[in-house]
């Protein structure tokens, strides 16, 4: 499982990106992306912000869960109040895909043969839903006390590195 | 080159009879005509010809490698502005509709026979115009963005030809080697004027541009799988054998070869400005590249002859002789035999050999003796009835220099295989090929076209119609109330069920609860295969309702049978029929009836018969059909082009195609708003980008090169007009496929320097921006013309590290950023 992590700015900016893999079952939290994947994932984060726009309207939750799909990639999002939105793709079993085509998902051998009940060998699985929120949150929270820095300015990159410390964390500690 | 002349042409006021409005008009209809309850049909019909696509003539175009050989290409040559493509709301399309070097008065003939629109009957008035214009041009120009119409002329009626040795011989003095099959071929492909066809209510309607294909008779036969049930998935995944398994690589050939042409045109021609391919499709972002049309048109034309479905199955012979014939009666006979199971040339067992016979006498007007061929008709309408003609064709064959000739097109329909045979024929001869391009009189086109349409007005439809009505009402309606119900239900329970329907239909079934044969099809008296005829006759005769009630009952029948070809091909053709049908039909017809049917069918086609073509072609028309259902049509429809591309079931050729018809499905949803919340822009340059990605990989650069254009047109559409370019390595790797692209495409200048230029701004940065800056330049022009900015040539800075420069209030403030600034208003991405 790896995931790619990036808030998205109003103008489909990135502020924030972050890499990490897995660190249940033994991950050792590398991302686990192909060479194809780095330029990919921007791609597909990129091109889910259309079903964000449109699914945000239709619930008053921040938290959106997985709104879209691209081969084994699933985007889950969260909507913060000032329309800058937190996006995470997870892949299952990353080694697997990520051909180099750009295609990935020829054979999804998912890891689902592990143990069904892991965070994420089922993206859109109950237990999945609620890490990726708790670590939605815990994030939340850090980027509210990052953007509470008085020089910081609307769409402004995040380069704390504290706050990638605490992105990190929140990673290792629900993914 | 033409092309500046082209733009300048079509924007012509004088050029320009069509008021702006109109294009979007005939949009409008075309959306809706999916929608109207009455005539769901006539409106796209009427609306389909108006704009005959006429094609280009090459010559003028480019220097090709080969212009005679360019005939053979023509079909993907004509550049996309010039089709009456898809509906686009710019006022600007209306204008690039027509095509440029249509001469006024070609111009009002094309317009004032909108309907009539066969172009055959045009010709006629504007012969001397339509030098360049082949007689099924408009068909050649059906796009997909109309499935309607592919599918229309698609699944035609399919019309045997067998001729005797001196009918064929006619044929071959005048010029076609394939013998009379050769000559007619052309003249289905649009049936003069309007075909009146009766429903099973009654109620009449007539159609425009109705199509029957001509084949041969007794060619293209598919056998069915011989295996038992059980094994049948396994038995067939390893095989590739089957005509239809065939067919799909012979499509991607053909494509292949297509795009390789053009490739090869492009690089042939001196580096102009309008010759970057750029330049087409300007203002059309949904036009759809000529080569995905003829990705679907090969797909299905030539549908085999095979068991599990009756569309190829003839549903009328043409028996021909000629006045040469000496025993003329005798001869006829003869065909007959032959054409009968007796005969050693029967068809198979599962075709009904029951299809009305037509007896054509083909008279040589220059050698024979009419009154002789007139006593010989007579006597012919004695003995065979009224399904008979009297063909006058001159025997000579005709030059283009003859007054009266007129070119006969290549069929628009001809199978991947013979199409492939003709590149690869050309290819062998070399460069002293002849332009393929044949001429016939004009009489004799006349004389043909009234026989087609005699026939089929006259003889083929009413036949259809017969049979439809007999069997509803002596087969299928038995099967609709509710001792039907009973009668399928208890065929569960094998005690009664044979009892029961050996009283019902004569059955000729093995003996046990079905009526499937052990060899792996119903026979062709079997009520199963009536029915499924039944529904055929109905699809192709356009009475949805009645094609999809009769596969909705065939569906849940061959799958108690196991008959699982049988039943791919029954739910893939009810889906379709229920999407054709009025959108505002029952809840039943809702998406996921028709998402359940395909998934039935494509699980059939693909897992359990391993037929990639049937889950193709199921997949392929669905998408189009799904995308005219705006909101979740187009949504579904893309969840089922990935799911084909997952599976992996075309070339790379086709997966490329794909991604580029991926693209353009979610341009074509519309947001709500200022903000177009709801629209798939980012999706559909997502998809566009991967699309260019895979045209590099396979070294097709003038193709990449349209599409990278289309993903910059729809990121600067974004509200942002930044699209990517803020994410470093997306936007690197933009740059980067930019820079392949442009090597490929001007591969002579710098063949020297080779991949040097990637290294930085050296000696051959700088050739290259003489080749680059038209492109770049022609890319400004398509994004509106905001950024004219000379500034944006210079391209992608030396390593493609453009995306840190650009990423907002960076401070790294490297000497190339002002080339990164440059490349930001350039629109990357």
């Amino acid at each position: 499982m790896s995931y790619y992590f990036a808030i998205i700015g109003t103008q489909d900016n990135p502020l924030f990106e972050h890499e990490f893999g897995t660190s249940k079952q033994g991950g050792d939290g590398q991302a686990r992306f192909g060479d194809q994947a780095r330029h990919l994932n921007q791609f597909v984060l990129h091109s889910s912000l259309d079903i964000v726009e449109e699914v945000q309207w239709t619930t008053g939750q921040l938290y959106l869960k997985v709104i879209d799909k691209f081969f084994t990639s699933y985007i889950s999002c969260f909507m913060t109040g000032g329309n800058v939105k937190f996006l995470l793709l997870h892949q299952p079993n990353a080694t697997a895909s990520a051909p180099a085509a750009g295609t990935p998902g020829a054979a999804s051998t998912s890891s689902a043969s592990r143990s069904s009940t892991a965070v994420g060998a089922n993206p859109t699985s109950p237990q999945t839903e609620e890490a990726i929120k708790n670590f939605f949150y815990e994030v939340y929270d850090n980027y509210v006390k990052a953007i509470m820095n008085p020089f910081y300015k609307a769409n402004m990159e995040i380069k704390s590195p504290v706050f990638r410390q605490r992105v990190a964390a929140a990673g290792r500690k629900y993914l | 080159m033409q092309a500046p002349d082209d733009a300048h042409l079509t924007r012509d006021p004088a050029v320009q009879p069509l008021p702006p409005a109109a294009s979007a008009v005939r949009l409008t209809k075309a959306r809706q005509s999916l929608a109207s309850d009455t005539h769901p049909l006539a409106q796209s019909e009427a609306s389909l010809p108006h704009v005959p696509a006429v094609t280009v003539p090459i010559r003028e175009r480019r220097h090709t490698p080969s212009a005679a050989a360019a005939s053979l290409f023509r079909s993907t040559l004509t550049p996309p502005a010039s089709r009456s493509a898809s509906p686009t709301p710019s006022s600007l399309s209306a204008s690039s509709l027509r095509s440029p070097t249509l001469s006024p008065s070609a111009m009002t003939s094309t317009t004032t026979l909108p309907l009539a629109g066969s172009v055959f009957g045009s010709l006629t008035s504007g012969a001397a115009a339509s030098k360049a214009q082949s007689l099924v041009d408009s068909a050649a120009a059906d796009n997909p963005g109309d499935p309607l119409g592919l599918l229309l002329r698609s699944f035609v009626p399919h019309i045997a030809v067998h001729a005797s040795d001196d009918a064929d011989g006619l044929a071959r003095d005048k010029g076609f080697a394939g013998g009379l099959w050769e000559l007619l071929c052309p003249f289905g492909e649009r049936v003069q004027g309007r075909v009146v066809v009766r429903d099973s209510n009654g109620a009449a309607r007539s159609w425009d541009g109705f199509a029957v294909r001509f084949v041969r008779f007794g060619e293209g036969i598919e056998d069915p799988e011989v295996s038992a049930n059980g094994q049948r998935a396994a038995a067939m995944i390893g095989r590739q054998g089957s005509a239809s398994e065939r067919m799909l690589p012979q499509v991607e050939a053909v494509v292949e070869r297509h795009l390789r042409f053009a490739e090869e045109a492009y690089v042939g021609s001196p580096p102009s400005p309008s010759a970057t391919p750029t330049r087409e499709g300007l203002d059309d972002a949904h036009a759809t590249s000529p080569y995905y049309a003829l990705y679907l048109r090969r797909l299905l034309s030539g549908i085999p002859l095979s068991s599990h479905e009756s569309f190829a199955h003839p549903v009328a012979c043409v028996m021909a002789i000629s006045s040469r014939n000496p025993a003329p009666i005798d001869a006829l006979q003869r065909l007959y035999r032959e054409t009968t199971s007796q005969g050693g040339r029967g068809l198979p067992p599962w075709v009904d050999g029951d299809y009305l016979r037509y007896y054509v006498l083909v008279h040589d007007e220059e050698n024979g003796d009419i009154t002789k061929s007139m006593a010989l008709f007579d006597q012919m309408k004695r003995h065979f009835g009224l399904h008979c003609h009297l063909l006058r064709l001159r025997s000579t064959q005709s030059a283009e220099t003859d007054d009266d000739s007129i070119p006969l097109p290549r069929s628009d329909w001809m199978t991947a295989a013979e199409e492939l045979a003709d590149i690869e024929a050309s290819d062998a001869r070399g460069d002293d090929f002849e332009d393929p391009t044949r001429y016939i009189f004009e009489s004799d086109a006349t004389a043909i076209r009234t026989f087609v349409r005699e026939m089929v007005a006259q003889s083929v439809v009413p036949t259809m119609e017969r049979n439809v009505s007999v069997w509803n009402d002596q087969v299928a309606s038995r099967r609709r109330g509710i001792s039907g119900r009973f009668m399928s239900l208890s065929k569960r329970w094998t005690a009664f069920g044979s009892s029961s329907r050996s009283g019902s239909a004569g059955s000729s079934g093995s003996g046990s609860s079905s009526n499937y044969d052990a060899a792996g099809f119903y026979r062709a008296d079997s009520p199963e295969a009536i029915m499924r005829r039944l529904a055929d006759y109905a699809f192709m005769l356009r009475d949805w309702k009645l094609a999809m009630s009769t596969y909705d009952l065939l569906r849940t029948d061959f799958q108690n049978d196991r008959a699982w070809k049988y039943h791919a091909a029954a739910n893939e053709m009810c889906a379709l029929a229920l999407l054709i049908m009025p959108q505002n039909m029952s809840s039943r017809t809702r998406l996921e009836t028709i998402t359940q049917m395909l998934e039935q069918a494509v699980y059939s086609y693909h897992i359990r018969c391993g037929s990639l073509y049937g889950a193709v072609r199921c997949i392929l028309l669905a998408l189009e059909l799904l995308r005219l259902r705006d909101g979740s049509g187009i949504d579904e429809a893309v969840r089922w082009g990935v799911r084909m591309l997952e599976s992996r079931m075309t070339g790379p050729v086709g997966e490329a195609l794909l991604r580029e018809r991926l693209a353009v499905c979610y341009a074509s949803k519309f947001g709500a708003g200022s903000q177009a919340w709801g629209s798939r822009r980012r999706k559909s340059a997502l998809w566009s980008v991967l699309a260019a990605e895979s045209w590099v990989a396979q070294a097709k650069y003038v193709q990449a090169q349209r599409c990278l254009a289309a993903a910059r047109r729809m990121y600067a559409l974004l509200p942002g007009e930044c699209g990517v370019q803020s994410f470093c390595a997306a936007s690197d790797f933009l740059a980067h496929l930019h820079e392949r692209i442009k090597m490929g495409l001007a591969p002579e200048v710098i063949s020297g320097q080779g991949s040097t230029f990637l290294g930085g701004a050296s000696g051959g940065g700088q050739q290259m921006q003489g080749a680059g800056e038209h492109v770049v330049d022609e890319e400004s022009e398509t994004l509106g013309g905001k950024r004219s900015r000379r500034a944006s040539l210079i391209g992608p800075p030396a390593g493609g590290g453009a995306g840190i420069e650009t990423a907002p209030l960076s401070n790294m403030q490297s000497a190339g950023a002002s080339r990164g600034e440059g490349m930001r208003d350039d629109g990357f991405g």
